[in-house]
C-alpha cells in the first residue's frame, strides 16, 4: 500500500506530509527538546571521550599548586577552570565527573524502570489481587522518604559507586509503577487488546506487542524524570560524604570539597553546581519535550 | 535541590557580609562571644572527651596543681604543696579559704569524694586513662589529703594539673553527672550562669576567685555558642556578632589574615600528632596481610611527602614528626629512624616485599578529609590502591578495637599532657587500640612508665620509640596547629596546648 501511495503523486498531495515528517517538524520546532537533547548528547560525548578531552590526570595531586583560580578570574590556560584543594585540575575532574553522573543516572533509572514497569503493568493488566498487592507495595514505598532510606543504607553498607547505583535503583521505582499502572488500565480495555486476546494471543504477547507500545511515551518521560532525580540524589549523597568516595571525581563531591572555602573561593562550588544544574535542566527539558512531541493530543 | 540551597546560602552570606561591614565587638557589654564547632556531650568535664570540654573545664573548675603553659613549671592551685611519701602515695596540703561557686567551702572532703568517685571504673568516666591511675584518696585532716596510685605513676603531677578537677562533694553527691552538666559548680575563675544544650553557655566572672596561678579574669561575661559550620562562624565574625573563633582551617585563616586591619590571626602549634596506623600485628581479615611485612610499612613511610603536607595543607606552626609522640613531651626521643619522601624507593620496597603491582586496601579516616585524601593520593601513586572510608570517630574507634582496620589515618592530642606516656603508652602496650603488639616495646614501656627516675624513663622511652620507628609500625607525619581569629578589640596570646584561656583574655 505504501508503495502505491508513493507511486501516485496525486494521492500524496491529498494526504499531505507523512507521520515521520510531522514528527520531525514538531521536534525541530520544540526549542526545549532541542536544547535538552543537545546538552545531554554533548555531555554524553564528553563523558565517553573523557580520557582524550581531559587536559590533565584528574587524580594527579600537586599540593604546591592548590586552588589556582580559573582563567576567567585571573588564572592561566594551564588549568582553565583552576585547581581544587589538593591541586588537581578542576576541568579534568569535571569531565570525569560527567561519567559518574551519567552512569548513575542511566543505570539507576534503568533498574528502577524495569522494576516499576513490571509491577505497574502487571497491576494494571491483571487487576484484582495482583493490583492490590502492587498498590500496597507502592504505598509502602511512598511512605518511606527516599533520601532518608538512602542515607541509612549507604551509611550501613559504606559508600561506593555500586552501592549508590543499587540503592537508588531499588528506591526510585514508585513513579514508574504508579504511571505504568494507570496507563495500562487505560489501554487494556481497548478494542485492539480485546482483538488480540480474541485471536488467542498469549498474555506476554498481548502485553509486549499491544500494551507496551501504547504506553511507551509515558515511560520515556518517567525515565528522564527519574534520571534527573537519581543524578541529584547522587550529588546530595556525595555532598554528604556518603556517595561516591574520593578520589573518584563526582560533581556532588566537588561541591562538598569546595564548600569550606565558599566564602573566599566561591567558584569551587559554583562551577560543579552550575554544570549539575545544566545537566538536570537539560534532562528535564528533554523529557518534557518528548512528552509534548509524542502525546496524542498534539498529533493533529 | 541541594545546589539551589547552597547558592542561596552563599548569596545570603555574601549579602550579610557586605551589608554590615565594620566589626562591632560587644566590648560595651563586656561580653566576649566565642563559637564552638562541636556540641558537648555533657558539660561535666569527666563525661566528655572533646577539646571544647577541656576549655570549659579549665574555666569552670580547678585542679590541685597548675602547670604554667609558658614555663611548664608546676604551681600549687587548690593544693599549696605536695610530696611523695612513698612510691605510690602523694600527700597534698590544700589551700584554705577557697569557696565553690555555690558558696560551699572547699576542703579535704571534696578532694576525697571527687577522687574516689572518678577513680571507680563503675562510675564510667569517659576517658579512663585520665583517672584510672588513682587507687583512692584519704583525708588526713581538713586540709591534708593523700592520693594513692595503683602503680608507680610518675606522670601523676601532670595529670593532677590537667584533667583531674575538684568537684563539690555534697552538691555532686546530690545531683550527679547529669545535674552537674546542667548546673555546673566549681571553684574556677568563671562560673556557669546558663546552659542551653545545643545552643550556648554563658559564663560569668567569679568575683570570689581565690589567688590562683591562673590569674584573675578580666572580661566579665563569656557567651559561647555552638555553630558547626566554619563559614557561618566567619560570616558572624564579619558581621560583628562573634569576637573570637578558633580551630579555623589554614586556608580560611590565611584569607582572614590577608584582610589585614580587621582581625588578629594567631597561630599556635598543638600537641596533636597525625599518623598512619598499620595492622602490623595482622589482626584484620586481609589475607595475605601486606602490613605485617616490614618492607611494606617502610614503603608506606617513604610514599608520603610530609614536607608538602605541612607546607601546603597544615601550614602555620605545624612540623614534620617522625616519632610516636609530640616532640615537646617528656621522654619523646627525637633521634629515630626517618623515612624521607621517595616514591621510587617505596615502589622498590613494595616489589621486594612481593607486591610489584601494588595491592588494594581499605583506608580509614575520621577527620580532616582533605588531609586524608592527600595522603591516600600519595599511597595510590606508589601502587597501594586505596578504598577510601570516612567514618565517625566512635565508629572507627570501635572497628579499630576489634582489629578490623588494615591502615588508617589517626590523630592523637594526648589531652595536652606533656609526657610521652600520654601517647606512646596509650597505643603500644597491647591494649585494644594497639595495632602492633610488639613484646619488646611493651617491656621497655613498662619500665619507663613505672619508674620514678627521670633519666631511666628517658632512656627506656627512647629505646621503645626507636624500635617503633625502625619497625615502621606507624607512619607519624605531622603535628597540628590551631588558628585563632579574633576581632582587633580582643587581646589574647594563645598557648601551645590548644586550650582557650578566657582568664587571660582582655579588651584592647
Amino acid at each position: 500500500m505504501a508503495l502505491q501511495r508513493i507511486a501516485d503523486p496525486l494521492l500524496e498531495e491529498i494526504t499531505g506530509p507523512n507521520p515521520r515528517q510531522i514528527l520531525r517538524k514538531r521536534v525541530t520546532g520544540h526549542a526545549g527538546l532541542l536544547f535538552g537533547v543537545g546538552v545531554v548528547l554533548v555531555l554524553l560525548i564528553i563523558a565517553i571521550l573523557a580520557p582524550v578531552l581531559a587536559p590533565h590526570d584528574p587524580y594527579a595531586q600537586n599540593l604546591a599548586n592548590r586552588m589556582v583560580k580559573p582563567v576567567f578570574m585571573g588564572g592561566t590556560w594551564e588549568h582553565p577552570l583552576g585547581t581544587d584543594h589538593l591541586g588537581r585540575d578542576y576541568l579534568s575532574r569535571l569531565i570525569y565527573g560527567a561519567r559518574v553522573s551519567l552512569l548513575i543516572g542511566t543505570v539507576a533509572a534503568l533498574i528502577s524502570g524495569v522494576i516499576g514497569t513490571a509491577m505497574g503493568v502487571a497491576a494494571g493488566y491483571f487487576g484484582g489481587k495482583v493490583d492490590a498487592v502492587v498498590t500496597f507495595l507502592i504505598n509502602v514505598r511512598l511512605a518511606m522518604p527516599v533520601v532518608l532510606v538512602a542515607l541509612a543504607v549507604v551509611a550501613i553498607l559504606g559508600g561506593s559507586l555500586q552501592v549508590v547505583i543499587g540503592v537508588l535503583g531499588l528506591l526510585l521505582w514508585d513513579r514508574f509503577a504508579v504511571v505504568m499502572r494507570a496507563s495500562t488500565l487505560q489501554v487494556r480495555r481497548r478494542e485492539y487488546v480485546a482483538a488480540a486476546q480474541a485471536i488467542g494471543a498469549s498474555t506476554p504477547r498481548v502485553i509486549l506487542s499491544e500494551i507496551m507500545p501504547n504506553i511507551a511515551n509515558n515511560l520515556i518521560v518517567i525515565v528522564t524524570l527519574e534520571m534527573a532525580h537519581a543524578i541529584l540524589l547522587e550529588a546530595a549523597l556525595s555532598f554528604l560524604g556518603l556517595g561516591v568516595q574520593p578520589p573518584t571525581p563526582s560533581w556532588g563531591l566537588m561541591v562538598s570539597e569546595g564548600k569550606n572555602m565558599m566564602l573566599f573561593e566561591p567558584w569551587l562550588v559554583l562551577i560543579p553546581g552550575i554544570v549539575l544544574f545544566i545537566l538536570v535542566l537539560a534532562i528535564n527539558l528533554m523529557g518534557d519535550g518528548l512528552r509534548d512531541v509524542t502525546a496524542p493530543e498534539n498529533r493533529s | 535541590m541541594k545546589n539551589g540551597f547552597m547558592k542561596t546560602t552563599a548569596l545570603a552570606l555574601a549579602l550579610s557580609v557586605s551589608a554590615t561591614g565594620a566589626a562591632l565587638a560587644d566590648k560595651a557589654n563586656d561580653t566576649l562571644r566565642v563559637a564552638y564547632t562541636k556540641e558537648l556531650e555533657n558539660v561535666d568535664s569527666y563525661f566528655n572527651s572533646s577539646r571544647e570540654g577541656v576549655v570549659l573545664q579549665r574555666a569552670v573548675w580547678d585542679g590541685l596543681i597548675y602547670r604554667d603553659p609558658e614555663t611548664n613549671e608546676y604551681k600549687g592551685n587548690l593544693a599549696t604543696s605536695w610530696e611523695w611519701i612513698d612510691d605510690k602515695t602523694l600527700e597534698l596540703k590544700l589551700r584554705e579559704g577557697v569557696k565553690f561557686h555555690n558558696g560551699d567551702d572547699f576542703d579535704a572532703d571534696d578532694v576525697v569524694a571527687t577522687v574516689n568517685f572518678v577513680a571507680n571504673e563503675e562510675n564510667g568516666v569517659k576517658t579512663q586513662r585520665n583517672v584510672n591511675w588513682m587507687e583512692s584518696a584519704e583525708k588526713i585532716d581538713n586540709f591534708t589529703v593523700r592520693i594513692k596510685t595503683k602503680d608507680v605513676f610518675p606522670a601523676a603531677i601532670e595529670f593532677l594539673s590537667g584533667p583531674v578537677s575538684m568537684y563539690p562533694a555534697d552538691y555532686y553527691a546530690e545531683v550527679g553527672p547529669s545535674g552537674m552538666g546542667l548546673n555546673p559548680v566549681g571553684t574556677g575563675p568563671y562560673k556557669v550562669v546558663e546552659v542551653v544544650p545545643g545552643q550556648h553557655f554563658v559564663l560569668e566572672r567569679y568575683e570570689g576567685y581565690h589567688d590562683s596561678p591562673k590569674g584573675r579574669p578580666s572580661i566579665s561575661k563569656i557567651d559561647i555558642r555552638t555553630i558547626p559550620d566554619v563559614n557561618t562562624q566567619i560570616a558572624e565574625l564579619f558581621s560583628g556578632s562573634l569576637d573570637l573563633i578558633w580551630q579555623v582551617p589554614a586556608d580560611q585563616a590565611e584569607k582572614l589574615a590577608e584582610m589585614g586591619d580587621q582581625f588578629t590571626v594567631s597561630n599556635e602549634s598543638t600537641m596533636r600528632v597525625g599518623y598512619l596506623s598499620m595492622d602490623a600485628a595482622g589482626r584484620s581479615s586481609m589475607d595475605p596481610n601486606p602490613f605485617q611485612d616490614l618492607k611494606v610499612r617502610q614503603a608506606v613511610n617513604h610514599a608520603i611527602n610530609r614536607e608538602a603536607l605541612v607546607d601546603n595543607l597544615l601550614k602555620g606552626k605545624s612540623k614534620v614528626v617522625w616519632t610516636a609522640c609530640f616532640p615537646s613531651q617528656f621522654g619523646c626521643e627525637q633521634d629515630v629512624a626517618e623515612y624521607p619522601y621517595d616514591p621510587e624507593k617505596a615502589k622498590q620496597l613494595l616489589a621486594e616485599a612481593g607486591y610489584p603491582d601494588g595491592f588494594t586496601t581499605e583506608f580509614y579516616a575520621y577527620r580532616d578529609r582533605d588531609y586524608a585524601e592527600a595522603i591516600a593520593s600519595y599511597l595510590n601513586a606508589v601502587g597501594i590502591n586505596i578504598d577510601f572510608k570516612m567514618l565517625q570517630y566512635s565508629a572507627l574507634r570501635e572497628l579499630n578495637m576489634k582489629g578490623e582496620v588494615p591502615i588508617s589515618f589517626q590523630t592523637w592530642g594526648s589531652y595536652s599532657i606533656n609526657d610521652a606516656s600520654a601517647m606512646v603508652s596509650q597505643f603500644f602496650k597491647h591494649g585494644s587500640l594497639d595495632t602492633t603488639r610488639d613484646d619488646q616495646v611493651l617491656e621497655w614501656l613498662n619500665v619507663a612508665d613505672s619508674s620514678n627516675d627521670p633519666d631511666k624513663r628517658v632512656e627506656y622511652y627512647a629505646k621503645a620509640l626507636q624500635r617503633i620507628a625502625e619497625q615502621a609500625y606507624w607512619a607519624p607525619m605531622f603535628s597540628y596547629n590551631t588558628n585563632y581569629v579574633m576581632s582587633k578589640e580582643v587581646e589574647y596570646t594563645p598557648t601551645a596546648d590548644e586550650v582557650l584561656r578566657f582568664t587571660n583574655m582582655s579588651w584592647n
